[in-house]
């Protein structure tokens, strides 16, 4: 992905307007007893389109969004959507542009994985309660929501920033152009 | 170029992981006053108006959504009504967004007016506009803040029952810590036996509190109603008014190594699915909602 500054507001419009949707919107639906989370979908969708680099930090952005919106504790989700959008740069770095199949597994275990990095982190600030073993159950459904949105999440993102990325022009310059019609 | 390349990413990385944990635990050592809640309470305030708009504006398709999953489990009556639900869904979603923010607020209103709410406090009703994605965090963000008189540790209650209490406020916006989350505890009296206890969450199960601490002769029974204890001692007292109902027990076995009796109780409010909360204010100042 060429990052350019108008990419880059672009990716910064997308993420303030899911992050916000995500809080007011997504987390409040019910599906299955839990909620998709779509703000991090988007972030996978970035890190598998421009890389480590570009995933982290839109991750790291987003999350403190969400932090910040949600008045939670400050970096929380910052460190769960860096670490998700930095694993998904790298899946693409190390092993290429996935297909439809390795999509739909990268979202469901990448969104397990941020379910994991929120838990350890909760965890490891200190927690008195008794934990439920419904934790592992919504850690699940709600990464079997994220295989399944993860093609459409990622076809709205690379709708935002086509003009963007490298892949497509090369596949588009491929193209033949179609014959001009000979007539007379 | 490519080492260099590489050089590059791992520094941001780090810098990144590093900016996460400081801010992580600058913000568990600093008050709430500190400077990172500050730009937290800035961010908040500017993005509330966005917020409770965008809440406003999505709540159909949050509501179609649910309606969706709500028809999934109700798989005996859906073939029978498909055709004639396809062409009602908009309608229906709109009416039933309608009419139950209506019952809720009247649910609400009862319940406040019932005589649980003592002199002296005055209920703000608040739009819950936001909520954490994770099960780790109940909290719910709502529309209403310092500048309506909405405090720290003030007891929020939904159209059923207690919600929890305010943790932070912004001048727009409060975020509300339910009973669910792990940091909660409540003191809790069962009626009619009168035993007393602590509400404590377990952590991801929403309709699923404890109530610990209880004596074990006390004489505890399914289907008995728990409330808040309200408790004052001296200087200390409990932040929530007695009276108010929590849930009701669902399970009450008396473990033999225990010295104390712990019970389950399903809370009345539904709290994955609240859209207005009165938060029951004590302090004079701010305009009223």
């Amino acid at each position: 992905m060429i990052l350019t500054p108008g990419i880059i507001a672009r990716l910064a419009v997308l993420g303030a307007l899911v992050a916000v949707a995500q809080v007011v919107c997504f987390s409040k639906m019910d599906i299955f007893g839990t909620s998709p989370d779509v703000a991090l979908l988007v972030v996978i969708s970035v890190g598998l389109l421009g890389g480590s680099l570009t995933g982290a930090v839109a991750g790291f952005s987003i999350g403190l969004l969400i932090d910040c919106l949600l008045l939670e504790t400050m970096g929380a989700f910052a460190l769960t959507m860096l670490s998700v959008g930095y694993v998904a740069g790298r899946y693409r770095e190390t092993l290429g542009r996935p297909t439809r199949a390795a999509l739909v597994l990268v979202g469901g275990a990448l969104t397990l994985l941020g379910a994991l990095v929120i838990a350890a982190i909760q965890i490891g600030t200190g927690i008195d309660a008794n934990v439920s073993f419904l934790v592992v159950r919504d850690a699940l459904v709600k990464s079997l929501l994220g295989a399944l949105l993860a093609i459409p999440v990622l076809l709205v993102v690379r709708l935002v920033v086509r003009s963007a990325l490298v892949d497509e022009r090369r596949a588009a310059r491929r193209t033949p152009a179609p014959r001009p019609v000979e007539s007379g | 170029m490519y080492r260099k390349q590489v050089r590059r990413r791992r520094a941001v990385l780090l810098l990144l992981v590093a900016a996460s944990l400081t801010l992580l635990s600058l913000y568990y050592r600093e008050g709430n006053g500190g400077p990172i809640h500050g730009v937290q309470d800035v961010v908040s305030t500017v993005f509330s108006p966005i917020s409770s708009g965008a809440d406003r504006a999505l709540k159909p398709v949050r509501d179609l959504v649910n309606w969706f999953g709500e028809t999934f489990d109700a798989r005996g009556d859906r073939s029978k009504l498909e055709d004639q639900v396809a062409t009602l869904r908009d309608q229906l979603a709109r009416n039933q967004t309608q009419q139950h923010e209506a019952k809720e607020l009247s649910a609400l209103n009862e319940l406040t007016s019932g005589g649980i709410v003592p002199d002296g406090t005055d209920p703000v009703t608040a739009r819950v506009i936001g909520r954490s994605p994770t099960v780790w965090y109940s909290t719910v963000t709502i529309d209403k803040g310092s500048s309506d008189g909405v405090r720290i540790d003030d007891p929020v209650v939904a159209a059923q029952g207690l919600a929890g209490k305010v943790t932070q406020t912004t001048p727009v916006t409060a975020q509300v810590t339910l009973i669910t989350d792990a940091d909660s505890a409540v003191t809790a009296r069962v009626t009619p036996s009168g035993a007393t206890g602590v509400v404590e969450p377990d952590v991801g199960n929403p309709n699923d509190l404890q109530l610990d601490f209880l004596e074990r002769g006390a004489r505890i029974a399914e289907s008995q109603m728990v409330v808040t204890a309200g408790f004052s001692t001296g200087d200390l007292g409990s932040i929530f008014p007695p009276g108010i109902p929590i849930g009701k027990i669902t399970q009450a076995t008396v473990e033999e190594q225990q010295a104390y009796q712990r019970v389950h109780l399903e809370p009345f409010a539904d709290l994955r699915d609240m859209d207005f909360v009165k938060v029951l204010t004590t302090h004079s100042g701010g305009k009223k909602g």
